[in-house]
């Protein structure tokens, strides 16, 4: 019995951290979508441009993992926005077709040109401040203090985001883009700048997304499928364009991510010998998948959405 | 009758399409007496299979405009479907593949029934998901092998006609180019029937289609049975041609994605689309990789330019090469 204690503690301290960073992944996501109602299959493949920047410019630049978020970002953004006008400005035109395989288009391209020049080897950062340091919770609950310092990070991002929407002019200016782009055309308001500077804030996030993550998780080109589809669960668990919505969404993912260990101990605890087949600890994931699945089709809007 | 006459006429087509596709079907039928390398060969057959894919994607993503990103599932339960009753009841291909195609086209009823309930890139993101969850099963599941997948053993002497076991290739090409006709057909019939009138009616537009009485839903899922059937026929040959199949080849993400992205470049919604797209992008993929990826040594390059190229076609010209074709032809007129 005191296994299941520990392990349910452990597994709730890990999937809200982890939600935390799962949610910051989505952040991109669900802006862009709100914006313009189109669906970035090459999200992944962002968060991992900025894994790879904090991975190479940490040790070119002989400064901390940590230290170079502000990078990851701003490669984040400028990505972005490049792929804003170079290709999603051309796609929206097209049938919504177009969109899906315009996008897909430059995931393949992203991760393969990643295979190209970085290899196929995963590789994640090995010194730092944060790494190797952990912290004790309390018994057997051990904490890495990377994984605090992104859940820390993802939050802020979060404020930060959340006031850049609802609290300056331009994030107003967004809002109303992204309520009836028509409508805010004539307002006066330039919905293609409006658009470029969702493409910027979603690629900044998951940058620093990315930035955190590369010091716990390891690194290679196809580390983004993963997190594509885990951003789309939580968007739409969340529902498409809310930010609010993801943050919540985000942390109930980390959470049932964290079930199956959960699930494996309960079984241990019993000890029937009938239920022995039935651990499902290689199931993590693929619970996203099917969650993913579930809310599609019981509640499409998710919960805070207002875009069907 | 009906339906068999509307099948084989080829009337509304333009003579010039009608003699380019006699051209074309004179070559697949001489191809393996013509000098060719193994690779040539392999190429080829992945040409057909690829057809064949792209024409079953085309029916429900083309003809439909539903796109559809999970069709490796299909795939992958035909080949597996095949596998297993080869190694465990010694059951012949003929009668694994029709079993493998009727329980691919009866897991596409349940899981089409709330996927259709979806539209636009919600459906396209929840075929992904299905598709992922299937393949994660699959990586568990002793049954059938798990993550290292299943071989087919020797049966007996080659040729061996049952169990679609051949030395050479060009058995296996012949088989395939079988298939590929009759699919062909029967998608030519397809375009004339009934059920492919409502589909086309709903790509264009679903409120019409459904105040013209056609019930959307279930022309959607009994479209996307059919779409099925083509999928898992060629899965079952897959596995025995491949004589090994794991989780990771026949259902992967990747594949489900190739086989749109053919069907998209050649032109979705049109007869040639996916044979043209297939007749491009196979032998670029194939040869390319060889000689970038194997000999170059550059990883990845014959990938990235593939993206590229989707990338640029998506936003130049959303209808594939076909499309290409009918402006020109438009033009001239």
């Amino acid at each position: 019995m005191e296994e299941l204690g520990i392990q349910i503690l452990k597994s709730a301290v890990s999937g809200l951290i982890m939600g935390l960073v799962f949610a910051l992944v989505a952040l991109g996501l669900t802006v862009i979508f709100g914006v313009m109602d189109i669906v970035n299959f090459a999200h992944g493949e962002f968060l991992m441009v900025g894994m790879y920047t904090t991975l190479l410019t940490s040790p070119l630049l002989g400064v901390d993992p940590v230290l170079t978020l502000p990078l990851a970002g701003l490669v984040g953004a400028v990505l972005g926005v490049m792929c804003y006008f170079g290709l999603i400005r051309f796609l929206l035109r097209g049938p919504m077709i177009a969109q899906l395989f315009g996008t897909f288009g430059l995931m393949i391209f992203l991760r393969n040109l990643a295979l190209l020049f970085m290899g196929s080897e995963p590789r994640i950062v090995h010194e730092g401040w944060l790494v190797g340091k952990s912290i004790l919770v309390g018994p057997g609950v051990v904490l890495e203090s990377t994984k605090v310092a992104a859940a820390a990070l993802s939050l802020i991002s979060f404020a930060v985001v959340w006031w850049f929407i609802n609290r300056t002019r331009v994030g107003k200016a967004i809002t109303a883009t992204s309520l009836d782009a028509e409508g805010a055309r004539y307002m006066g308001i330039s919905t293609e700048y409006m658009n470029a500077l969702a493409w910027a804030v979603g690629g900044a996030s998951v940058g620093v997304a990315g930035g955190l993550l590369v010091n716990f998780w390891p690194v290679e080109p196809g580390v983004g499928l993963l997190f594509t589809m885990i951003a789309f669960a939580t968007v739409a668990l969340g529902g498409f364009g809310s930010v609010r919505g993801a943050l919540v969404a985000g942390i109930l993912i980390g959470f049932i991510v964290n079930l199956p260990p959960v699930w494996d101990a309960i079984l241990r605890s019993i000890d029937a010998a009938g239920l022995r087949g039935l651990e499902i600890h290689s199931f993590k994931y693929t619970m996203v998948y099917a969650v993913y699945f579930l809310i599609m089709v019981l509640r499409p809007q998710g919960l805070f959405g207002w875009k069907q | 009758m009906e339906a068999v006459k509307n099948a084989f006429d080829f009337g509304d087509m333009p003579r010039s399409e009608l003699g380019l596709a006699a051209a074309a079907l004179a070559f697949l039928l001489w191809f393996p007496a013509m000098p060719h390398s193994s690779f040539g060969m392999a190429t080829m057959i992945q040409f057909l299979m690829f057809s064949l894919y792209g024409m079953g994607w085309n029916l429900i993503g083309g003809y439909g405009g539903q796109v559809d990103l999970g069709k490796a599932q299909y795939v992958g339960i035909g080949a597996y479907t095949t596998a297993v009753m080869m190694i465990r009841w010694d059951v012949p291909f003929w009668f694994s593949m029709p079993v493998g195609m009727a329980l691919a086209v009866g897991w596409s009823f349940i899981i089409g029934y709330p996927l259709f309930r979806l539209k636009g890139h919600y459906f396209a993101i929840a075929t992904i998901a299905t598709s992922l969850v299937l393949k994660d099963l699959f990586e568990v599941w002793d049954f059938v092998g798990g993550a290292r997948g299943l071989e087919i053993p020797m049966k007996g002497d080659m040729p061996n006609w049952l169990y679609l076991q051949f030395r050479e290739d060009y058995y296996y090409y012949y088989i395939l180019l079988g298939m590929f006709l009759i699919g062909l057909i029967y998608m030519n019939g397809f375009r004339h029937s009934r059920l492919g009138y409502q589909l086309r009616a709903i790509k264009d537009n679903e409120h019409v289609a459904r105040s013209l009485g056609i019930d959307v839903h279930w022309s959607k899922i009994k479209a996307y049975a059919v779409a099925t059937a083509y999928v898992a026929m060629v899965g079952s040959f897959h596995a025995c041609y491949n004589f090994n199949i794991e989780p990771e080849d026949t259902m992967s993400l990747d594949l489900s994605v190739l086989i749109a992205m053919m069907a998209m470049l050649g032109g979705a919604g049109s007869m040639w689309g996916p044979i043209i797209g297939a007749a491009i992008l196979v032998p670029m993929k194939n040869y390319l990789g060889s000689w970038l990826g194997g000999q170059a040594g550059f990883a990845g390059m014959d990938l990235a330019m593939y993206g590229l190229i989707i990338m640029v076609i998506a936003a130049a010209q959303p209808r594939g090469v076909y499309g290409i074709v009918e402006a020109v032809r438009a033009r001239r007129r």
